[in-house]
């Protein structure tokens, strides 16, 4: 009886330790750690059908939002780790160069509508770009027209001045703001230390005819000014106000009717349709102007910054599990048209599916008239810390606590000093 | 002197009902706004209740019970909560009767052990943890206990000890003398005395795993779906900072409630062996 | 009787030992040799020596996270303990509802840190924004407030529990004796129950003070260390080096850095310990 239970107790410690996996088969299983919350309920019935359809296991997982980073390094020292990961542009890649493995040969790469959309460094090819956003002003068409003006009126950066201080100035009469509230928390300042800085960069580096720096000079930093300037003065709220306000604040009162302008993107569309709050007659996106350039010409911002990347440490039979779910992905009907229609992504695949995404559609109609789309240059921006110093300085200079200088300073000199510690 | 006294206490009562007002707020709070629709729950109208316009009726825990797996997440944070827990309490108060009643050189450096795990921070182990965890196949809910044996142990060993030292020793060695062997003796004698100590290191143990985040969420296997409630929380957070803030409201209640269900129903016990444990400890 | 006990050996101490090696010591062991090493996994680590702890003292960021934490450990210590203290003493005159103030004040130990946290940020902010004032994320002392008044809320019940269970362990006779004597009311509280509730004090401070230093799951959930790591504390720090940055040579760092804070944390315990033993001594 005594020595029965403790060969029980002990038999059962010994199993559960060794119930190891003998399951392992020699066909390879595809495992997808996604980046986007919002498309997590999407990629699992993608996942699903593509299990259905080959018998190859897929396993997504998503990343809880602002933890993709601790995710990926912690799932990636496991035993199982994933095989199909992604990374933020040539920044977040130097960081994951020892696991990505070259995909210039594989076919998915073939598929891309333009080379441009590959991650490659000295010749090899570590990422594949996997989603095209544009960002700019999303004008609530209706009110603007209320206000008596039309989104042909707004060409320039002096015209959307004029029109946000015109708003400004009848706000009591019209009962509406020009732009939703600057929200300054990490749900709402990327709108600002990150989208809006990459057009003083962008025009630099067009001057220059470069695509990265060391240094910047901090050449169109006026306008930056200027346009920050005419957001938080034509606001919603008092710019000291500002620093209390979050994304969601600013999307609420955009969706209330309570502003013309709101800066942000095409992944927002859903957002401001769901419900029926808004249909796509009453919405419009404009380009950000800031006063520089050839403006009549001036396209959305438009470009990628998501990649995916394959894991080089995974097992052979994984890898090409993987590199065919990728290649299904983009040509198959059932893998374009999830990611055009359920997860509302627009791909820069031959194959792609038309997105029922009206900004998108937008900025498809501008390239085709021969808008120039501002790229996205803020991948290059030397670090997190970079940007997070410069979103404390527009804080700070919002809140009338801190002065336009801290910006110029946290732009240039935290660009060099930022560089030289990621790359020195 | 017995009029001052009175209405002293008087004022006393005043200011503590006050204060427990303002200690159950934070609660209904949440409560208000999980019943608000989305658009109107704002950063500064968190303090307003919801209105006939933004009545959201249950829509949001709708949401919150069917768009990120609660009912699952909640399964397993039941089944490793109380899987752990009873095997603390069985192999632990094992463990501490018998370093406890043999004196040898052994037991007291596993009791020192056992004490140095109870004040290591677990960031010292996070890693060689989930990586041990990952190698054994010790990553899913139903074999994580031992993790949670393992690096729970110090301090439930540690209790245990405290209370078996003050057993009458007599009890027991009348009890072999009867012919019971140790198992005997144990589970007959000694573990029924220890009953007010199970109860308390239980609840102890109980509010530390039903609330533990970092160790489920390195260690547990994600890509077999398995998540607990702390760790879904997170995920109503989306990539360009939009947060569903109506079902999030709805899913912390949704935490809330069991664990107020099972406090009014076990407030005495939880209390007494908070207290019992914190004199011994 | 010790000798038949132990013959049994194997049955009561195999299974909780087992699993202490799995989910203690092995862990335990292999950390302390990673902090020596540069790896990204356990196989394949390089020996370095003590480069990682050099580089642990000169990062500003972990001194910065060290200061921050002792503060608001010092700090939060203070309050919790002062209040819970005075709401024991209020709670121990036998007033009306004293069972219902005790379960509301205890409520909040029951839930987890995370919760808390993103119960207390929604709280928090709306108050701020209400007053104007900029958000917890973006102004590192409303960070420190917050955690602090987030600590109260959440441990004053705890501790409270304890030092009612120290005052009513107070021998009645004591009180009567004091109170036949003429003694005030103020006269016995310090000369008869702050003397006798010193072991339930000890026992306070040393839960607030590793507590405090631990705290990991609030720190994360209501501020995540904004603004730019300034509400930072030691195991969040710990936890961003480990997995946050990526790199081959930040998880040696981590691993240091974990070491240097286990250190710290057993120093402290010690002191402590030591402080109650001379306590118990002289009573």
């Amino acid at each position: 009886m005594k020595k029965a239970l403790a060969l029980i107790l002990a038999l059962v410690m010994c199993l559960s330790l060794s119930a190891v996996a003998f399951a392992d088969g020699e066909t390879g299983s595809v495992y997808y750690l996604n980046f986007k919350p919002e498309a997590d309920e999407a990629w699992q019935a993608l996942a699903a059908a593509y299990t259905e359809e080959t018998g190859v296991p897929v396993t997504v997982v998503t990343a809880a939002s602002n933890t993709y980073e601790e995710t990926l390094m912690s799932e990636i020292s496991k035993s199982n780790p994933p095989t199909l990961f992604q990374v933020n542009g040539p920044v977040g890649l130097a960081n994951w160069k020892d696991y990505c493995l070259d995909l210039a040969d594989a076919d998915i790469t073939g598929e891309l509508t333009s080379q441009d959309f590959a991650l490659s460094e000295d010749g090899a090819v570590y990422g594949i770009g996997y989603v095209i956003e544009s960002y700019g002003i999303i004008v609530n068409k209706t009110l603007l027209e209320q206000a008596g003006y039309t989104i042909d009126d707004i060409q320039s950066f002096d015209d959307l001045k004029k029109v946000a201080e015109d708003i400004t100035a009848r706000k009591d009469e019209l009962g509406f703001a020009a732009f939703s509230s600057a929200g300054m928390d990490a749900s709402s300042d990327w709108r600002f230390k990150t989208h809006l800085a990459n057009l003083p960069i962008y025009f630099e580096y067009q001057d220059k005819g470069i695509s990265s720096t060391d240094a910047i000079e901090g050449t169109y930093l006026d306008n930056y000014k200027n346009i920050f300037d005419l957001y938080i003065n034509n606001s919603t709220c008092d710019p000291a106000e500002l620093s209390g306000k979050t994304g969601d604040d600013s999307r609420n009162e955009f969706l209330a009717g309570e502003a013309v302008f709101f800066q942000n993107g095409s992944w927002e569309y859903t957002n401001l349709t769901a419900d029926g709050a808004f249909t796509d007659d009453d919405l419009a996106m404009i380009p950000i102007y800031i006063g520089v350039g050839d403006e009549a010409n001036q396209g959305l911002c438009t470009g990628c910054e998501n990649y995916w990347c394959v894991n080089a440490e995974a097992d052979e039979a994984d890898i090409q599990a993987t590199l065919d779910f990728l290649y299904w992905l983009v040509t198959s009907e059932t893998g374009t048209s999830a990611l055009a229609n359920d997860m509302g992504f627009v791909i820069p695949f031959k194959g792609a599916v038309e997105s029922p995404n009206v900004f998108v559609k937008q900025d498809s109609e501008m390239t085709a008239a021969g808008k120039t789309p501002v790229s996205w240059n803020f991948t290059t921006m030397p670090s997190e810390q970079w940007k997070n110093d410069l979103g404390s300085a527009l804080t700070a200079y919002a809140a009338g606590t801190g002065d336009w200088d801290a910006v110029v300073s946290a732009f240039v000199d935290g660009w060099a000093t930022e560089y030289q510690l990621a790359n020195g | 002197m017995e009029k001052a006294r009175k209405s002293r206490d008087r004022v006393i009562s005043c200011i503590l009902a006050v204060l427990s007002v303002a200690w159950i707020y934070p609660v209904f709070m949440i409560l208000a706004n999980s019943f608000k629709q989305e658009r109107s729950i704002t950063t500064g109208g968190a303090f307003q209740l919801p209105t006939a316009e933004t009545f959201a009726g249950f829509d949001n825990f709708r949401e919150a019970l069917t768009s990120q797996g609660f009912l699952t997440a909640f399964w397993y944070s039941l089944v490793i909560t109380v899987m752990s827990v009873v095997l603390i309490l069985v192999c632990c108060s094992m463990c501490a009767w018998f370093i406890t009643r043999v004196k040898a050189w052994y037991s007291k450096a596993l009791y020192f052990l056992f004490v140095l795990s109870m004040v290591v921070p677990f960031q010292m182990v996070m890693f060689t943890l989930s990586s041990t965890a990952d190698r054994l196949k010790l990553s899913n809910p139903y074999t994580i206990c031992i993790i949670y044996l393992g690096f729970g142990a110090g301090l439930a060993v540690f209790m245990f000890c405290g209370f078996v030292k003050s057993i009458p020793i007599e009890v027991e060695e009348a009890s072999m003398i009867d012919g019971c062997n140790p198992i005997q003796t144990f589970f007959h004698v000694v573990l029924p005395i220890l009953k007010p100590t199970l109860i308390s290191v239980g609840i102890l143990e109980t509010m530390w795993l039903w609330n533990d985040y970092l160790l489920p969420y390195l260690v547990l296997d994600r890509t077999k779906g398995y998540m607990t409630i702390p760790i879904l929380i997170q995920y109503f957070r989306g990539s360009y900072g939009k947060v569903s803030m109506g079902p999030m409201m709805a899913s912390i209640m949704l935490n809330l409630i069991p664990i107020i269900i099972v406090y009014i129903f076990c407030q005495k016990h939880i209390i007494k062996g908070v207290a019992a444990g914190a004199v011994k400890g | 009787m010790e000798k038949t006990i132990k013959k049994f050996w194997p049955v009561f101490v195999i299974p909780t030992f087992a699993a202490f090696c799995i989910g203690f010591i092995w862990p335990f062991l292999q950390g302390l040799y990673l902090s020596f090493c540069r790896f990204t996994t356990i196989n394949k680590a390089t020996w370095t020596g003590v480069q990682n702890y050099l580089f642990t003292f000169t990062d500003s960021s972990f001194l910065h996270a060290f200061w921050f934490t002792a503060l608001f450990t010092i700090v939060s210590t203070v309050c919790i303990n002062l209040a819970a203290f005075a709401i024991a003493l209020a709670l121990t005159r036998n007033i009306k509802g004293t069972n219902i103030f005790r379960s509301v004040f205890f409520m909040p130990n029951l839930i987890g840190g995370i919760v808390l946290g993103y119960i207390w940020n929604i709280l928090l902010n709306c108050v701020l924004t209400l007053l104007g004032k900029p958000l917890l994320s973006l102004h590192a002392p409303y960070g420190f407030i917050g955690l602090v008044i987030l600590m109260c809320w959440q441990q004053i019940g705890y501790m409270m529990i304890i030092y009612i269970a120290g005052i009513q362990s107070i021998p009645t006779d004591y009180l009567e004796a004091a109170r036949i004597d003429g003694a005030s009311e103020r006269q016995i509280l310090w000369k008869i129950k702050i003397p006798n509730v010193m072991p339930s004090i000890t026992i306070c401070l040393f839960l607030s003070l590793t507590n405090g230093f631990k705290l990991f799951d609030q720190n994360l959930a209501l501020t995540g260390g904004d603004p730019s790591h300034s509400t930072e504390m030691l195991a969040l720090n710990i936890y961003n080096t480990f997995y946050a940055r990526s790199g081959p040579q930040w998880k040696g760092y981590g691993q240091a850095k974990a070491v240097l804070f286990c250190i710290l944390v057993i120093v402290i315990s010690l002191v402590q310990l030591r402080a109650t033993r001379s306590k118990e001594v002289q009573q």
